[in-house]
């Protein structure tokens, strides 16, 4: 049990970090991104491509991947803050599921649909506890989650930059109207997620089932991470991104139990959401 | 300093035109209040100034400037500054964020509290718990800390006790003496016309009277029949 909820752990930050943008990007720019690991998908693939084909050596390939995620995310984060400026959350949200399958369908295109031979960032164990063994990919993710959490809620709430973001997320025209730009600081948050997003996947992957719709479909446990914060909270994102994923690595160890691990975040939402529901319901009766 | 132009404004809204063809010039100092019936367009006016919605045809200018194809951001740089209608607060920033927003340094934030000393007591709570007067200073303390050249106010009394509103009304004079061009929209029409030195009464989009404030509030007659439209 343990040793399986140790080895989950490693998904658990990937989970984690990716819940970290979704609440990030639903509280900032007012859209449920489905395409966030999709992105992050489709630049670690061009940096397997380069690192293979063109022989750049495996961390300038990865940098030009991070690069590429966040340069994507922020053309999406462009074009929806353009023609998209006063839309509602549902329809922005919709766009980013069109653009989920598109990157998927051009990475069947552009790299075939076998997974790819990722070359591991990170190897080797860190430490062991009990005799179980954990790798370096887990330490660096564990800590990148609850890094980058404390970062930017130190960024929102302590720096000029991050005031502003807020108040645009209240009331955009206000926030125009006195002179805070919405539009590059819309696409500044879009590239920050979309390069973090791309930098967690692609220390992650190798280690991970990585064919395209997997690692896009990453977006489903790190919504039930989000979920469990409302897409509000930062600290609860992570704590439910590493708790789904050592809950799955526990329950990869039971024979039995081993297929609902797939389940399990669908389970969660399902859950979350049920239970938020009859709060309100509580809250009426009252 | 410049004045604020505007020429030929026709805004449309949904079916037609909400504002025809109205024009005036807001100078640096003055007090210029816009009155008329609920429904007349003035919101609408206020926001083809400061570009919340696009003007159909005429122009807006500050100084020599043409603004009318400007964004919101690139208008308020250029100074201009508009309180919306409805409380336009940040409600999960304290009163001290919503300050830090427009105010450039810390002593400028100190000053404006210093005018407002309600506020000061509460500088760090959200500004959601403060009551809906205290939510309307920190709106015109915030457009205030910002120091713009053209105000335009668009019902600072809504839904504010006529004593609060009179408590508000001086700080208005205080920063038009500063040198700030005001646009006053107010349903309290004398209140709004005690202060100003200009007058403006749209009725159905389109301006019924342009003039002296003092002369319309001697006159009531003329204000009742601007305000029917006659
Ligand atoms: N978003 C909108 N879409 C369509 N029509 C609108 C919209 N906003 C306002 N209108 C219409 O435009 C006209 C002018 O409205 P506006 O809000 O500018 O008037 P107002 O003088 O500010 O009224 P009030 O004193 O009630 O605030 C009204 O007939 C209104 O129904
Ligand atoms: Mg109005």
């Amino acid at each position: 049990m343990l040793q399986g909820a140790l080895a989950g752990l490693a998904a658990g930050g990937l989970y984690a970090v990716l819940a970290v943008c979704l609440t990030l990007m639903s509280r900032l720019v007012r859209v449920v991104n489905f395409a966030q690991s999709a992105t992050g998908m489709f630049g670690c693939y061009v940096a397997v491509w380069l690192s293979v084909h063109v022989g750049l050596p495996t961390w300038a390939a990865t940098v030009v991947g991070i690069v590429l995620g966040g340069g994507l995310s922020a053309l999406l984060g462009w074009i929806i803050s353009t023609w998209l400026a006063e839309a509602d959350i549902g329809t922005r949200s919709a766009v980013t599921v069109a653009v989920l399958l598109l990157l998927i369908s051009l990475s069947f295109i552009l790299f075939g649909n076998k997974p790819q031979p990722f070359h591991p960032i990170l190897d080797g164990p860190a430490f062991s506890v009990n005799g179980v063994v954990v790798s370096q990919v887990t330490v660096v993710t564990v800590v990148l989650s609850v890094v980058i959490a404390l970062g930017c809620r130190a960024l929102l709430t302590k720096t000029s930059f991050g005031l502003e973001l807020r108040a645009l997320s209240e009331r955009p025209t206000t926030a125009e109207l006195m002179g805070i730009p919405a539009k590059p600081l819309a696409v500044a948050v879009w590239a920050a997620t979309g390069l973090l997003s791309t930098l967690v996947i692609s220390i992650v992957a190798p280690s991970q089932s990585n064919d395209a719709t997997s690692l896009s479909m990453l977006v489903v446990p790190a919504s039930a991470a989000a979920l469990l914060g409302g897409f509000r909270r930062l600290d609860l994102a992570v704590v439910g991104g590493l708790v789904l994923g050592m809950a799955q690595g526990a329950v990869a160890q039971v024979d039995s139990l081993s297929v609902v691990r797939y389940f399990l975040p669908f389970l969660v939402i399902v859950g979350l959401l049920l239970w938020s529901q009859r709060k309100e319901v509580w809250d009426v009766a009252r | 300093m410049n004045a604020l132009q505007v020429q030929g404004i026709t805004v449309t809204r949904g079916a037609g035109p909400v504002i025809r063809d109205v024009g005036f010039t807001l100078e640096p100092g003055r007090i210029t209040a816009l009155v008329g019936p609920n429904g007349a367009g003035k919101t609408s006016l206020l926001e083809a100034i400061s570009g919340v919605v696009p003007a159909a045809r005429g122009s807006v200018r500050i100084g020599s400037t043409e603004i009318t194809k400007h964004s919101r951001v690139a208008r308020a740089k250029l100074g201009l500054a508009h309180i919306e209608q409805g409380r336009a607060v940040f409600p999960g920033l304290t009163v001290l964020e919503n300050l830090k927003l427009t105010a450039r340094t810390w002593p400028r934030v100190e000053e404006v509290l210093a005018l407002f000393p309600e506020l000061d007591k509460r500088r760090n709570s959200p500004t959601a718990l403060l009551s809906g007067g205290e939510q309307q200073m920190v709106v015109l303390a915030r457009a205030f800390a910002a120091r713009p050249k053209f105000l335009l106010i668009d019902e600072m009394s809504l839904g504010l006790a006529p004593v609060v509103f009179t408590r508000l009304l001086p700080m208005v004079t205080r920063f038009a003496s500063e040198g700030a061009a005001i646009l006053l929209v107010e349903q309290f029409t004398h209140l709004a016309l005690g202060v100003s030195q200009d007058a403006i009464v749209v009725s159905s989009g389109r301006v019924t009277y342009q003039g002296s404030a003092q002369d319309l509030l001697a006159a009531p007659e003329t204000l009742h029949s601007a305000y029917l439209g006659e």
